[in-house]
C-alpha cells in the first residue's frame, strides 16, 4: 500500500518532485566539485613543486655565477644539489612572422632539456622527454597571450645566431611559470642549443638556475648572501608565495564552491518543508484512517531518501566535470591533483545524501503537527491563512501589482529570505572580485611598487640587460640624460628616474642575509609613501616593509649593517612602507646610498615625471608621442603600469566573467524552481484573480516584481557589503603579496550598472517566461481547487 | 423588464479519455434585470457547469450567451476579464482570499484594478466601508482573513464580488461551506443586494437557500427539466413548503 502511494506522490506532484530532485542533484554536484577543489587547492602548490622536483632552495645566476656552485660544494647545509644552464634573452629577441612577441617581463630563458633539474610538463599534464630538433616548447600562457597557435614559426635572433623554430606546444613550468615569477621559459632540443653554446658573443648571457636539497634553507641563505651575480636567491616558500595568484583563483573557485553548498542547502530546505507543507491534507487524512506518525513519516523519508541518492548518484556524475570546469583557469599553468582521486568526489556526494536525509528527518518533524481535523477542515485552521498582512492597500501609492508583491515579500519574508540569501551570495563574490580587478586596473596599487609617476617607459628596446653590469651606472645616467633631452625636443620637458633592485648582504643581530634593495636613481626616498616613520633623510637610513620587519625581528629605530661591496655601512631603519615588489621583501635605501648597478638584479623602468604637471588626458597624449618617437610599445601611466606589474587583471577579469556566468545560472536556476513552487501553491489565488477579472498580464507582472523587489534588494545589499566583505577576504591575500593598506577602487560602471544590471536583467528574463506558466491556470480552475 | 441574460442552445461538452461527455445539452433560458435565480439539480446535472459557462470563466462548446445583447462567447480573454471585473460578480463556496491582505484590501483591490469609473482611490475604500457596513463586517475590515469567521468571511466574499456595481452577480453554492447561522446571514445580505437592484444568479442545494429566490431552475443531465416561481406574496416558510413539493415531483 505504501509503495502505492509513494507511485502516486511521485507521479501527481511531478513538478515539486523534480524541483526537489534538481537540487539534489545541484547540491551533491556543487559539494563533490568544492570539496574535490578545497583538496585540490590546498595541496595545489605543493603537488605542483614536488612532482616537478623543485627542491628547498632555489638560485638564479646570470653570467659569472660560479662562486654560488663553490659555496654549494661545500657547504654543510646542502645535502643535494641540481643545476640547469640558460641563456638570458630579451623578448625583443623573438618574432613570429616579423611581429615582436608580447611578454610579461623583458627577460627569458632559452634552455634544453639535458640535464634539466626539474621536470616540465606538456599541456595534457604528462612530462615533456624529448624535444625534436627545430622544435620550440614555450611558458604556459604563451601561445594565448600572442595569439600564436601550435606549428607556428618563433624566429629567435639571439646575439649572433638566428634560428626559427616551430612552435611545439605550450609546457607547465613550477619554478618560473607563475604569474608573480613571470619569467618566459623557452625549451628547445639539445642540437639547437649546442649552436648557442658555440658562440662566443653569448658567453655573457649564460646563466644557471640552483634546485637545492637543504634541511637548513636559513643558513643556507646566509651562506649565499655574498655570491656575486645572483639574480634570485630564496627558499621554495617563496616560489610557493609566487603562485598566490593561481591560488587566489583556485581560493576564488573554492569560495564559490562554498557559497553554492550554502545556496543549495538554503534552497533544499525550503523546498523539502515546502513540499510537505503542501501534503498537510494527506498526511491528515493518513492519520484520520489510523496510520501511525512514525509509518507516515517513514514513507516521506523514504521519498526523499530515494531522491537524495538518485540526486547524489547524479551529481557526483556531474560533479567530476564541473569541478575540472571551475579549476581551468588554474589548471593551464599548474597540475593540480590530489592524491584521493575521487574518492573525494564521492565524499561530497555521501554528505548530500547524508544532510539531505537529516534535513528529511528534521523538516518531517512537522507531521507531528498535522491532524485530521486540520485535513477535513480544509486548512482553515490557519495553516493556508496564517499570513499577516502588514502593509495595508490604504497606506499604499503603488500600483495594484507593485503593491500585491511588496505585500507578499513583507508579508512572507521568511521564504523570500532565502532567495535574498542565495542572490547575494552570488553577487557578493562576483562583485567582490570585480572590485578587486578594477582595484588592480586602477592607480591605486602603484605606490606598492613605486613612486607615483606621469608615466613608465618599460620597454626592453631601451630597458636593456646590459644596464646590469660594472658599467651599468654610467650607461643608466646616459640613458636617462638622454630620454630627458628626447622629451625636451617633444616641448615636454620631465625629469626621467629609475627603480633598480639591488641585493646585499645585510647583517642584524648577528645574522646575515641577503636582502633586495630598491634606490631610485634620481627621485629622492621621501617622494615615495610611508606607512610609518619618515622617509631616509640621510644615505645611512633605510626604510623596511612589514615583511623584512617580520624577518630581521627589526624596526624603527634598529641598526643594521649593510655590505654594499665597496663600503659596509651602519643603516638606521627610519620607516615602514608597503611593496609588492619581491612579494614585500623589499628594502629601501636613500638616494646616495653606495650602491652599483653591477650588484644590481633588476631595473624596473624608467619613470618619468613632467614639469608641467599635465592632466590624465595630456598624459594619454604624450604617451603616444613617446611611443612613435622611440617605435615602441611598453609605455604607460600609473594605473597602467601598476596593471602590467601585476599582469593578473586580464586572469582576475576571466575569473569575474566565469564568476558571473555561473551566478547567472544559479540566480536564473533558482528563479525558475522558486518561482514554479510559488505558482503551483498560488493556483487558487491565481484563479481566483482570474475569475474575479484580472488579466494575464496582471498576474505575470505581480509575480515578476516580486522577484524583481527580492534580487533588487540582494543587488543592493551586496553593493552596500562588497567593500567590506571583499577587505575582509582579500586583506590577507593582499599582506601576502605585502600590500598593508589597499584603497579599493569602487568602479560605478561595474558595481552599479553592468554587473548587476546583467543579472537583473536575466533575473527579469527568467523570472518572465517561468511567470507565463500561469498562462495555463484558468479561471475555471477555481472549480477544482480544494 | 429588460433581459439581462439570454441563453440559447448552450451546450458544453467535456472530453476525457477520448469519451465526450455532453454536461450541457441546448439549455435555454433569460435572465431578466432584478432577477433571482437559483439553479438546482442533483450532483453532476451540470449546474456548475452552467454557471461557470454563462459567465464566461468556461467557454462554451455551441450555443450563445447573450449579456445585454453582447454574445460572451465570441469575446476575447481581455473582454471576458473586463466584463467578469466591471459587469459581473462572484462568489464561490470556498471562500477564497489573496491571503496575504487583510479583509478590507481584498475587498478593494478589484476595485482599485477597475477602469470603469473615474473615482479616486479613498472613495473606491470609502464604498468597500460601507458595503461592509452594510453586510455588518465592518469590525473585522482590517483583520486577516484569518481572523474571522466563515460567515463573516463569505460576507466579505459578497463585498468583493459587489465593490465593481456589477450588474449580475454569480454565486456557486454561496452557503454550501456555512454552518445555519452563517448560512442565514449570508442569505439576508444576497437578499438585501437583489432587493437593491441586483441581479443574482446562483447554484444551491440547500432548498431553504433557493425558496428566497424569485425563480428556481431544475435541472437534471444538461437539461433544464422545470421552472419554479415563487409566490412573492408568500411566505418564505410557504415558498419553501411549495419548492420542496415541487422538487419532490421532479425526482428530488
Amino acid at each position: 500500500m505504501y509503495l502505492n502511494i509513494l507511485k502516486k506522490d511521485l507521479r501527481h506532484k511531478k513538478t515539486m518532485n523534480i524541483i526537489l530532485l534538481l537540487f539534489a542533484i545541484l547540491a551533491s554536484m556543487f559539494v563533490s566539485a568544492g570539496l574535490a577543489n578545497v583538496v585540490t587547492v590546498m595541496n595545489g602548490t605543493d603537488y605542483f613543486l614536488d612532482l616537478a622536483g623543485v627542491e628547498d632552495y632555489v638560485i638564479i645566476t646570470q653570467n659569472g655565477g660560479e662562486n654560488v656552485e663553490e659555496i654549494l660544494k661545500s657547504s654543510p647545509n646542502v645535502t643535494s644539489y641540481k643545476k640547469e644552464n640558460c641563456f638570458w634573452g630579451s623578448k625583443d629577441d623573438l618574432s613570429v612572422e616579423g611581429k615582436k612577441i608580447e611578454l610579461k617581463n623583458n627577460t627569458l630563458l632559452i634552455q634544453h632539456l639535458e640535464e634539466t633539474g626539474i621536470k616540465f610538463f606538456k599541456m595534457d599534464n604528462s612530462q615533456l622527454a624529448h624535444i625534436n630538433k627545430g622544435d620550440i616548447y614555450v611558458t604556459s600562457g604563451f601561445l594565448s597571450s600572442n595569439n600564436l597557435k601550435v606549428g607556428d614559426i618563433l624566429k629567435v635572433e639571439f646575439g649572433d645566431t638566428n634560428k626559427s623554430y616551430r612552435i611545439a606546444g605550450e609546457m607547465k613550468d613550477a619554478f618560473l611559470g607563475s604569474d608573480m615569477m613571470g619569467n618566459t621559459r623557452l625549451l628547445i632540443s639539445n642540437e639547437d642549443y649546442r649552436d648557442y653554446t658555440k658562440s662566443q658573443s653569448l658567453l655573457p648571457y649564460l646563466g644557471s638556475l640552483y634546485y637545492v636539497a637543504s634541511d637548513n634553507v636559513k643558513a643556507l641563505g646566509e651562506e649565499i648572501s655574498p655570491a656575486e651575480n645572483v639574480l634570485f636567491s630564496d627558499s621554495r616558500e617563496i616560489v610557493k608565495l609566487c603562485y598566490v595568484m593561481e591560488m587566489i583563483i583556485a581560493m576564488i573557485v573554492l569560495v564559490l564552491s562554498v557559497c553554492l553548498i550554502i545556496v543549495s542547502f538554503v534552497l533544499l530546505k525550503f523546498v523539502i518543508s515546502f513540499s510537505i507543507s503542501k501534503e498537510f491534507r494527506e498526511i491528515g487524512v493518513m492519520k484520520a484512517i489510523g496510520i501511525r506518525n512514525f509509518k507516515i513519516r517513514s514513507l516521506y523519508i523514504t521519498k526523499y531518501l530515494a531522491m537524495a541518492i538518485i540526486g547524489g548518484i547524479a551529481g557526483f556524475v556531474l560533479g567530476i566535470p564541473f569541478g575540472n570546469f571551475l579549476t581551468g583557469a588554474v589548471s593551464k599553468k599548474m597540475i593540480l591533483g590530489n592524491n584521493y582521486g575521487i574518492a573525494v568526489n564521492v565524499c561530497g556526494s555521501i554528505l548530500v545524501i547524508v544532510i539531505m536525509s537529516i534535513f528529511t528527518y528534521l523538516c518531517t518533524g512537522k507531521i507531528k503537527k498535522a491532524s485530521p481535523v486540520n485535513a477535513i477542515r480544509s486548512g482553515q485552521t490557519g495553516e493556508r491563512y496564517g499570513k499577516k498582512s502588514i502593509y495595508s492597500i490604504k497606506k499604499s501609492h503603488l500600483g495594484n501589482a507593485f503593491y500585491m508583491a511588496l505585500n507578499d515579500v513583507l508579508s512572507a519574508p521568511k521564504r523570500f529570505v532565502t532567495i535574498i540569501i542565495s542572490f547575494f551570495l552570488c553577487s557578493i563574490l562576483v562583485f567582490g572580485i570585480v572590485e578587486v580587478t578594477d582595484t588592480m586596473k586602477s592607480d591605486r596599487l602603484i605606490t606598492a611598487f613605486t613612486k607615483k609617476s606621469d608615466m613608465y617607459i618599460n620597454d626592453a628596446k631601451i630597458l636593456k640587460m646590459e644596464f646590469l653590469s660594472s658599467d651599468g651606472d654610467a650607461y643608466l645616467d646616459e640613458t636617462s640624460k638622454k630620454i630627458e633631452e628626447d622629451l625636451k625636443s617633444l616641448d615636454m620637458p620631465a625629469r626621467v628616474s629609475a627603480d633598480v633592485l639591488y641585493r646585499y648582504p645585510l647583517t642584524f643581530d648577528g645574522n646575515t642575509s641577503s636582502f633586495v634593495f630598491q634606490q631610485n636613481t634620481k627621485a629622492k626616498a621621501s617622494e615615495y609613501e610611508y606607512s610609518k616613520g619618515s622617509a631616509p633623510q640621510k644615505r645611512n637610513e633605510i626604510a623596511i616593509t612589514p615583511i623584512v620587519s617580520d624577518k630581521l625581528g627589526a624596526y624603527i629605530g634598529d641598526r643594521v649593517t649593510i655590505d654594499f661591496g665597496t663600503e659596509k655601512l651602519d643603516c638606521i631603519i627610519t620607516a615602514i612602507f608597503q611593496s609588492m615588489d619581491q612579494l614585500g621583501s623589499v628594502i629601501r635605501l636613500h638616494e646616495d646610498a653606495p650602491t652599483s648597478l653591477a650588484n644590481a638584479s633588476a631595473l624596473m623602468s624608467f619613470q618619468v615625471d613632467f614639469n608641467d604637471k599635465p592632466s590624465a588626458k595630456e598624459i594619454a597624449k604624450r604617451i603616444d608621442i613617446v611611443k612613435d618617437f622611440y617605435d615602441i610599445d611598453d609605455v604607460f601611466d600609473a594605473a597602467m603600469y601598476s596593471d602590467d606589474c601585476m599582469h593578473v587583471s586580464k586572469t582576475m577579469e576571466k575569473v569575474s566573467k566565469l564568476l558571473l556566468l555561473i551566478t547567472c545560472i544559479v540566480v536564473v536556476l533558482v528563479t525558475i524552481l522558486m518561482e514554479r513552487s510559488f505558482i503551483q501553491e498560488e493556483v487558487h489565488e491565481i484563479a481566483l484573480l482570474k475569475a474575479i477579472g484580472f488579466k494575464n498580464s496582471f498576474i505575470i507582472k505581480w509575480q515578476s516584481i516580486r522577484f524583481m523587489i527580492v534580487t533588487v534588494t540582494s543587488l543592493l545589499l551586496a553593493i552596500i557589503l562588497t567593500y567590506p566583505i571583499t577587505k575582509l577576504w582579500c586583506d590577507p591575500i593582499w599582506k601576502m603579496m605585502g600590500a598593508y593598506h589597499v584603497s579599493y577602487y569602487f568602479n560605478p560602471l561595474s558595481l552599479l550598472v553592468v554587473y548587476p544590471g546583467i543579472i537583473l536583467l536575466l533575473n527579469l528574463v527568467a523570472v518572465l517566461l517561468t511567470a507565463m506558466h500561469t498562462n495555463k491556470i484558468t479561471s475555471k480552475d477555481i472549480m477544482n481547487i480544494e | 423588464m429588460a433581459k439581462i441574460l439570454e441563453v440559447k442552445d448552450l451546450c458544453k461538452t467535456f472530453v476525457i479519455d477520448k469519451r465526450q461527455n455532453n454536461v450541457l445539452k441546448n439549455v435555454n433560458f433569460t435572465v431578466e434585470e432584478g432577477d433571482m435565480i437559483a439553479i438546482m439539480g442533483p450532483s453532476g446535472s451540470g449546474k456548475t457547469t452552467l454557471l461557470y459557462s454563462v459567465s464566461g470563466m468556461d467557454a462554451a462548446t455551441c450555443g450563445s450567451v447573450l449579456f445585454e445583447g453582447k454574445d460572451i462567447t465570441k469575446l476575447s480573454q481581455n473582454e471576458l476579464s473586463n466584463l467578469r471585473l466591471n459587469e459581473m460578480g462572484f462568489i464561490f463556496q470556498q471562500m477564497f482570499m489573496m491571503k496575504n491582505l487583510s479583509i478590507l484590501d481584498n475587498i478593494v483591490l478589484p476595485a482599485l484594478e477597475s477602469k470603469k469609473d473615474n473615482e479616486k482611490k479613498p472613495e473606491k475604500i470609502k464604498r468597500a466601508l460601507e458595503l461592509m457596513r452594510k453586510l455588518s463586517i465592518i469590525d473585522v475590515a482590517d483583520n486577516d482573513i484569518n481572523e474571522v469567521s466563515g460567515g463573516q468571511l463569505q460576507r466579505a466574499c459578497i463585498c468583493r464580488s459587489m465593490i465593481n456595481k456589477p450588474r449580475l452577480l454569480f454565486a456557486d453554492e454561496p452557503t454550501g461551506a456555512l454552518n445555519r447561522t452563517a448560512s442565514g446571514e449570508v442569505m439576508e445580505a444576497i437578499v438585501k443586494l437583489n432587493n437593491e437592484g441586483t441581479t443574482v444568479m446562483m447554484v444551491t442545494h440547500d432548498a431553504r437557500v433557493a425558496a428566497r429566490c424569485k425563480r428556481v431552475l431544475y435541472i437534471v443531465d444538461g437539461n433544464i427539466k422545470g421552472e419554479f416561481i415563487s409566490d412573492t406574496n408568500s411566505l418564505i416558510t410557504d415558498n419553501e413548503r411549495k419548492l420542496n413539493n415541487w422538487l419532490l415531483d421532479l425526482g428530488w
